[in-house]
């Protein structure tokens, strides 16, 4: 604090040796921002104002330092003007970086401070602790604590002992199961045949936990087999988890039984459970040993799932693709890891990988599902009215096929410094120079005049590219997506909007994935820092990031370990297998 | 370590002859206790167990912590028998409802006592998710059950006691006195509350239920709809000068239609307001209804008598916005929103309010017209800081300026250079 107000006072002396330079506003306009800003928000504030009077002694270029202020204003449309693209692994996590704060974490609630013991003890040890313990349930509160603390198996074994032996050797069900989890934990196999004998002595049905922990633990053991029954057991209740199947699945393939791995296998799908990547790892890692055309296939087979489902394997996973296709005999497979180039080549082989654009009969779908789920959705007075619709199919009509389709309000409130109208004109007429046909939608009210919106301004737009205006309580979105789609395959669309919403309209998962390929190829980011400066978007993904493959060569995307990647959002990263030739 | 390692090895040899050597094995090492609990282990079933888990441990406590499990394992097998002749192995609603057992061992959310309709309908939910909520609120609604139990008993307790309390008071002196009135409030009450409802039936404003997003409902959502109906109903029925109710779009026959005769038992026929198969806006001309929906880009600014206020009675659980602005934009129809942003801070919540909350907001709007008064209806959780004035917002900015300018008085320049940036500009 003290520090702070020094750095304040001092700046006075700054000013005069330099008064003359451009400096002084700036370290005004940073103080009221300051003070401004201590005002409402809390304490940390204080800190930053030491970097930005650092940077004042350098007397650094404007610039710099009003994009600085501009990022603590919480601009929400600001995109980093960084390389990474709009849709790909870790961008929202650098996009939320940018713009929030850090919170300050919430204390740890408090516990009952009791010492867990490390070794077992007897049964007057176990009354004084409990005399010590303040709650409602002293032994299940103590097991869920060595649970967590992954206490060792003899001390919850003491425990139960004590417990039994006060209760005529009883020993109640939640106890029982935390125990399991327990000893499942630390691959007690002979324990868990023991609490397994128990509860099938003891219990015609155990719960979903109970059965899992069973499944876990026996699936190690000889007695492998009972756990294929106990999954059935669990069917008669519901349907077991991807977690339980791939306990089955890799107990299976532990031991050689390969039939049923696959049976099980099927059955997942055939219940629509997306499997868990560490299932379709363990079928890759146990193919090594296999040499077999049957299998292999099945693997292939595994591949083309990961590609219609949008999924990315992990990095280890990715590694055992490439251990696979490496051992895979007389086919010398070569496999490498490697990024894809802005055109759409992959570094590691220079082939072209799948281009974005989508194929025809996927294009008319989509557009067909864009107009009956997201603009009309069944009641075409929720987002528009039967009169606009009208008028705007007559308008895409009646106008030839456009280049660029303007999100107008989006694009006019992306600086809330400047002019909503100016900002618009701004794109509207740098585009138009570059000879391509335009189409701003936006609503009208933005014809009003207002201190936002100049009437000369929006005038010029409206000379140079052609607009629509829909009502001012209908959404404009759906309008924007469709005269795209209705303008073809070339057509792109300007806004910062990541669509969400009219995505989340869509009915299956299979259309939102067209959508959101649709969207990679044709959406344009603005990604430039302040009005004044040129245009620049945020480049168009060319290719396709999903598995796929040309016979003799596979390109796999993966997710890095360390990279968090959001669900809109594409890796980056590939696994290159060619054969050598 | 190594006496036990010795020990193992020759169990395993002379397991035949264990009765006689174990005693000889441990004699010095252990007292005689150990001796005979080892025997009895020896005997029973799984010796195996023993010299699987045997490096971690001691052999005493090792064999001591083992023995609930047999105990565990020979308890039982009577009960067991029972439980499987009692129960049929194919039928699930008996599986599920062993399975929902195992959940209340555990500590789950789930109900003691669940009846066969109810086991039918988990069973019916599609998704494990669809279950659990199902089950959590069988749990909720049973442990309210039970404390409402609870607190009956203990008041007919009190009561009792008072009672007898009072009977010794009553033998000791007759109290004998003068009243006016028979004690006959509540009858009275209702009736003085139906000769203004009929009243109201005759000269009253209208105010439309619209029952027409029936569909739009799950099952919960209904039912909380109709409560918050007859919940609005009586409000109004205790005002000074209550509207006169209309059920619009009512089809008889209908979900709504048959919950609300269910709810209201023989009292249906005989309420003072208006149901009907008809839609508002046959009743009423066009340019006089207002729909009040909070998705309305219009905002309401003073109540008008001239006019028919209209509430879709719709609970929204599952975000379906604008539904209710889709049906005013059809009928082409005049919509308003209160004025919440303006007379509240808003801080959570959504803005769509409960229907008696609207009808309490409008009948004291009606009355008096004050919206600071009205809005205290709104729940206190939705907003923060009361009820702020426009003045009083704006004192706060004001305060916060001020605030802002004494920080910046520790340096005077950042005025002055305040004063230049503008100038530079």
């Amino acid at each position: 604090m003290t520090f702070c107000l020094f750095r304040i006072q001092s700046f006075p002396k700054l000013w005069k040796s330099n008064s003359y330079l451009p400096l002084g506003p700036r370290h005004s306009y940073l103080c009221l921002f300051m003070a401004d800003s201590c005002g409402i928000r809390k304490q940390p504030r204080w800190f930053s104002l030491k970097t930005i009077s650092s940077q004042n002694t350098k007397a650094t270029n404007l610039v710099a330092n009003s994009r600085y202020l501009r990022k603590y204003n919480g601009n929400d449309n600001q995109v980093p003007s960084d390389s990474l693209h709009f849709f790909s692994a870790g961008a929202a996590k650098k996009r939320s970086q940018m713009n929030s704060q850090s919170k300050d974490h919430d204390l740890p609630p408090v516990r009952n401070t009791i010492q867990l013991p490390t070794q077992p003890l007897n049964s007057e040890e176990w009354d004084k602790l409990k005399a010590d313990f303040k709650g409602r349930s002293f032994e299940s509160w103590i097991i869920s604590q060595m649970a967590h603390d992954r206490s060792p198996v003899d001390v919850a074994k003491s425990l139960l002992a004590w417990v039994a032996a006060k209760n005529n050797g009883i020993v109640a069900y939640d106890l029982l199961v935390k125990y399991l989890h327990l000893c499942v934990i630390h691959k007690q196999t002979s324990e868990v045949i023991d609490v397994y004998e128990i509860m099938k002595a003891r219990y015609k049905i155990l719960d979903s936990g109970g059965y899992t922990l069973l499944i876990r633990g026996l699936i190690q053991s000889d007695r492998w087999k009972e756990a294929f029954l106990l999954l059935e057991d669990l069917k008669k209740v519901m349907t077991p988890s991807r977690k339980n199947y791939d306990d089955c699945i890799q107990g299976a393939l532990l031991h050689q039984d390969v039939n049923t791995a696959w049976n099980l296998y099927q059955e997942l799908l055939g219940h629509n459970i997306i499997p868990m990547l560490e299932t379709l790892k363990a079928f890759f890692d146990f193919g090594k040993d296999i040499k077999d055309d049957n299998y292999s296939n099945k693997l292939l087979d595994i591949l083309l799932y990961l590609r219609n489902n949008q999924l990315y394997p992990g990095e280890s996973f990715a590694h055992s693709i490439k251990t696979w296709f490496e051992s895979v005999p007389g086919k010398q497979w070569k496999g490498q890891f490697t990024t894809i180039q802005k055109s759409g080549q992959c570094s590691g082989c220079g082939k072209t990988i799948e281009s974005i654009q989508l194929s025809p009969e996927d294009y008319e779908f989509l557009k067909g599902r864009i107009m009956r789920d997201v603009i009309d959705g069944g009641d075409q007075y929720r987002k528009t009215t039967p009169q606009e619709l009208k008028r705007f199919e007559n308008f895409v009509k009646s106008c030839p096929p456009f280049d660029i389709v303007i999100d107008g309000l989006n694009v006019a409130k992306m600086f809330p410094k400047a002019r909503e109208s100016k900002l618009l004109l701004n794109v509207v007429s740098q585009l138009a120079k570059q000879n391509l046909r335009l189409l701003v939608l936006g609503r009208k009210h933005m014809l009003r005049k207002s201190s936002q919106w100049r009437k000369d301004e929006m005038e010029e737009v409206q000379k140079q590219a052609r607009c629509f205006f829909a009502d001012n309580i209908s959404k404009d979105d759906p309008f924007l997506l469709y005269a795209t789609l209705h303008s073809g395959n070339h057509c792109k669309f300007i806004t910062n909007d990541l669509m969400r919403d009219h995505k989340a309209c869509l009915p299956d998962a299979n259309t939102q994935r067209l959508f959101f390929k649709w969207q990679q190829g044709h959406q344009l980011a603005i990604i430039n820092g302040f009005p004044g400066s040129k245009l620049t978007f945020q480049h168009i993904l060319s290719y396709d990031t999903v598995v796929q493959t040309t016979g003799d060569s596979w390109h796999i995307p993966y997710d890095e370990d360390l990279v968090e990647r959001y669900s809109y959002e594409v890796p980056t990263k590939w696994l290159c297998l060619h054969r050598k030739t | 370590m190594s006496v036990f390692l010795k020990m193992s090895v020759s169990v395993s040899f002379f397991r035949p002859f264990t009765r006689f050597l174990v005693p000889f094995t441990l004699h010095g090492k252990r007292n005689n206790l150990y001796s005979t609990v080892l025997q009895r282990y020896m005997s029973s079933k799984i010796p195996a167990v023993t010299s699987t888990n045997n490096e971690s441990t001691s052999p005493s406590e090792e064999l001591e912590l083992d023995r609930w499990k047999t105990t565990m394992k020979s308890s039982v097998q009577e009960e067991c028998v029972s439980t499987i002749s009692s129960s049929k192995d194919e039928d699930p609603l008996a599986a599920t409802r062993e399975y929902i057992e195992t959940w209340r061992l555990l500590g789950k959310e789930v109900p003691e006592h669940i009846t066969e309709e109810e086991l039918k309908t988990i069973t019916e939910c599609v998704s494990k998710t669809a279950k659990k909520k199902y089950l959590k609120y069988l749990f909720t609604k049973e442990k309210a059950k039970q404390a409402k139990k609870i607190k009956k008993e203990m008041k007919a307790a009190a009561r009792e006691e008072a009672k007898n309390v009072s009977l010794l008071e009553t033998t000791e002196e007759d109290k004998q006195n003068n009243f006016l009135f028979l004690r006959l409030w509540d009858r009275n009450m209702d009736i003085a509350m139906g000769w203004k409802g009929a009243q109201a039936m005759q000269f009253g404003q209208p105010l439309v239920f619209d029952m027409a997003y029936e569909n739009y409902m799950k099952p919960r959502e209904l039912q909380n709809a109709v409560s918050q109906l007859l919940e609005s109903e009586g409000c109004n029925r205790r005002n000074v000068d209550p509207f006169h109710i209309y059920f619009c779009n009512l089809n008889i026959g209908s979900v709504y239609h048959r919950e609300l005769v269910k709810r209201y038992g023989e009292k249906w026929d005989k309420l003072l307001l208006t149901a009907t198969e008809k839609s508002y806006v046959d009743l009423f001309s066009k340019d006089s209804i207002i729909y009040l929906t909070a998705d309305s880009p219009n905002v309401m600014t003073t109540f008008r008598h001239d006019k028919v206020y209209i509430i879709g009675s719709f609970v929204d659980k599952t975000m379906q916005p604008g539904k209710s602005l889709a049906k005013a934009k059809r009928l082409k129809l005049a919509t308003e929103r209160l004025p919440l942003d303006k007379y509240l801070q808003w801080s959570v919540g959504t803005k769509n309010l409960t229907l008696d909350q609207m009808m309490r907001i409008l009948l004291c709007l009606k009355n008096t017209g004050n919206w600071e008064e009205a809005l205290k209806f709104v729940p206190k959780r939705k907003h923060t800081g009361g009820i702020l004035e426009i003045s009083q917002y704006s004192q706060e900015l004001i305060n916060r300026l001020k605030k802002a300018k004494t920080f910046n008085s520790f340096s005077k320049s950042t005025l002055n250079a305040y004063a230049q940036k503008k100038w530079l500009k």
